[in-house]
Order: C-alpha cells, then structure tokens, then sequence
C-alpha cells in the first residue's frame, strides 16, 4: 500500500506545477522529479515547489543544495519532510 | 600558460574605471573633448560592441548607421559610466518622478512593502536600485558578476546595509538567493532584457517577436508581491526623470494561468513602453550586445528554461 505522505506528495507535485498530462498515482516513489524528461522541470518550477511545500508543511528549504537533497524523488521528498518535523517536534 | 577566467569582464581596459575617476575631476571644457577622443578609442578597440551597436542602429534607426552614430552611442554610455561613478563616489542619485503612475508609486514605497522593480538596461535605469536605496528600501539587485567592474565594488561599498548584489551568473544559487532577500524584506531590482538564468517568453518589441526573461512574474505570483518597472532617463542637468510603469498586483482570486497572463499583457505593455522611449532616444540603449533573439511570430508560450 501507498506511503500517505507521498501520494499527498504527488498530488501536491502534479497540482503545484501543472503537470495535467501526469497521473499522480504514476509517478515511482524513486523517480528522480528534476532532470526527469517525463516531467521536463526547471529551476523555476523546483523554486515554486520549495514554496508550495514550506507552507503546506512548516518546513523550511533554504538552498540549492538542500533543495537537490529533498526534490531527488518523491520518497526522499517524504523523508526529508519528515526529518525536518522530526526535528521540529523535538 | 594563461589561464581563461572564470568570470566574464567588462569590455575595455581593466585601468578604464580608474582612468575615468581620475579625468572626472579635469575641468568639463577639458574634460568634454578627452573623452570625444577616448570615445573614438574605444569605438576602434572594442569591434564586437561596434559590430552590435550598428546591428541596433540599423533596426531602430532603420537606415544604415554611420560611424557618427556608432560614436554618438558609445558616447551615450561613456556620459553614464562617469555619472555612475559619481554615485559610487558619493554623489546623490538625483531623481524625479514622470507624472504619469507616479502616484502608483509613491504609494508603493510609502507602504514599505517589498516588491519586484524591474528595469532594462537603458539609460539611467541602472541606478534604480540606488535611486530606492537612497529612499530607505533595502534592495537586492540582481546583476552580473564580471571581473573588472570596479565602480561596482564601489557602489557596494557605498551602499552597504541598503543594496545588496545577488550574481545571475551563479545560477546555484541565484533563485534561493532571490528567495532569502524576499523572505527578510528586501526587495527586488530585476534587469529584464538579457537572457541568463531565467524563463523566457516571446513579445513584441522593435519590430518582432523577441525573447525576453519573464521570471520576475513568476516570483511575484510565488511571493504574492507586485511588479513595477521604471525607467531612468537623463533630464539633461546630471540628474534622472524616472518613467514608472502601471503595478502588476497578482490577484489571489484569480488561478497561476490567469495570472500569468496577466503578466505577460502587463509586460508587453511595459516592452511597448520601453520602444517608445528607445525610438525616442535611440543612443540610451546600452546592450552591446546582439539584440534579444527574434522568435516566430506567433511565439505566445515560454519557449526557454534556462537553469
């Protein structure tokens, strides 16, 4: 069964950068988001998603290097947000 | 072994900066014909920049530019590297407002909130962030870090705590960058004219459909925050009328698509704008650079992303 956090996740992805032509559901936890040409991002849209995710989840991205970190895929996504409210709880 | 920089540098001498400093202070009935003939030099020397500045001339002119005209350009552009100077020396940014959206304006600065100044490489327009700055904003300017550019060194240092620099050509961290100067408060001098690390999209301007960075929208509509350009042109006494465009405000009713067209009808409206003033005083444009690359006509969607 699918982890809840990533299928919000891919949800939150599709909607955030308009990827209508990108079934959710489709998209493997592994799969790199950037450099992916299924999804063809740029730096734009992965600076729109930082956005989009410190609001939706209190969390804070505050480089490139970080943001390389947490938007390698869906699954690293997830971990990162969670380490970060780990953190937040502690 | 010569080693090839890592960073790009200013056309001209690496001495040139220092060499203006120095004759600035020579009587102007002195200065005027020194730098007439230091004109000429560096229409002989620099041959890239001749060759684009004939290029411009020709299609905004529209008649083949003679050498007068390539000089009277360089000209242009030397009057505002001394005043630019000047600035970095100490000298105030000595500005007033064109009535038109002047008070668009007023109330935005007045409110203190942070927003999007764009502005184009055209006469003084390169000291808008400056021109903020001196009226309390904190302004982060979005320029390109060139080895050689003294007078920016000097600008920074004048400045300091007011004006910071964000490098567009460390495209790393250029947007994160962007991003942190929002987030404390500052905001934003963007140069909306050449093509380095941004999204690009095609609008209409002297005479075709050209590229033109359009990030500055994309931040206002992640940043909720508003767009405004202005223009600096000379008032022929040393000082600067600054030509304000309308505000470009990102409805929250409205969904990113909408918005986005908004922007985009907001600035051909600004392109527009600027074609007027650059038809009106052809030898400001100071891009010695190949004018932005002409697109299909029918070019509406981005056609670029860039880093």
């Amino acid at each position: 069964m699918s982890d809840p956090l990533n299928a919000r996740l891919k949800t939150l992805i599709v909607e955030t950068l308009k990827l209508d032509d990108v079934n959710p559901a489709d998209i493997p936890d592994d799969e790199p988001l950037f450099g992916s040409p299924r999804f063809g991002l740029d730096s734009i849209d992965a600076l729109e998603l930082v956005v989009k995710l410190e609001k939706e989840f209190g969390i804070k991205i505050s480089s490139s290097e970080e943001s390389k970190q947490a938007l390698a895929s869906v699954g690293a996504l997830a971990g990162f947000i969670r380490a970060r409210q780990e953190v937040a709880r502690k | 072994m010569n080693e090839r920089p890592l960073l790009p540098r200013n056309p001209g001498p690496d001495w040139g900066f220092r060499f203006l400093q120095q004759v600035q202070r020579v009587p102007r009935w002195f200065l005027q014909p020194l730098l007439a003939v230091g004109t000429w030099v560096a229409v002989g020397l620099m041959p890239a920049q001749r060759r684009h500045s004939r290029a411009y001339l020709v299609r905004v002119l529209g008649r083949r530019p003679g050498l007068a005209d390539v000089w009277r350009h360089f000209q242009a552009y030397l009057e505002f590297l001394l005043l630019r100077l000047r600035v970095a020396g100490g000298a105030p940014v000595m500005c007033a407002l064109e009535p038109e959206n002047a008070g668009v304006f007023e109330a935005l600065m007045a409110s203190g909130e942070p927003a999007l100044f764009g502005t184009f490489h055209f006469g003084h327009s390169d000291l808008l962030g400056f021109a903020l700055a001196q009226r309390g904003r904190r302004v982060a300017m979005v320029r390109l870090r060139v080895t050689n550019s003294e007078d920016t060194a000097m600008l920074e240092q004048q400045f300091r705590g007011a004006v910071s620099f964000i490098w567009v050509n460390e495209p790393e961290n250029l947007l994160f960058a962007m991003k942190s100067a929002l987030e404390r408060g500052d905001s934003l001098a963007l140069q909306c004219d050449r093509l380095h690390s941004s999204r690009t999209e095609g609008f209409d301007f002297l005479g075709a459909r050209r590229r033109f960075p359009f990030t500055i929208y994309h931040l206002a509509l992640m940043f909720e925050l508003p767009v405004i350009f202005c223009l600096g042109l000379p008032d022929g006494r040393g000082g600067t009328r600054i030509d304000v465009s309308p505000l470009f405000r990102p409805d929250p009713n409205l969904g990113r698509d909408s918005n986005l067209q908004r922007g985009r009808d907001h600035f051909q409206a600004v392109l527009a704008r600027l074609e007027t003033r650059v038809r009106q005083h052809p030898m400001l444009w100071f891009n010695f650079l190949p004018l932005n690359a002409e697109l299909p006509e029918d070019a509406t969607k981005p056609v670029a992303s860039i880093g």
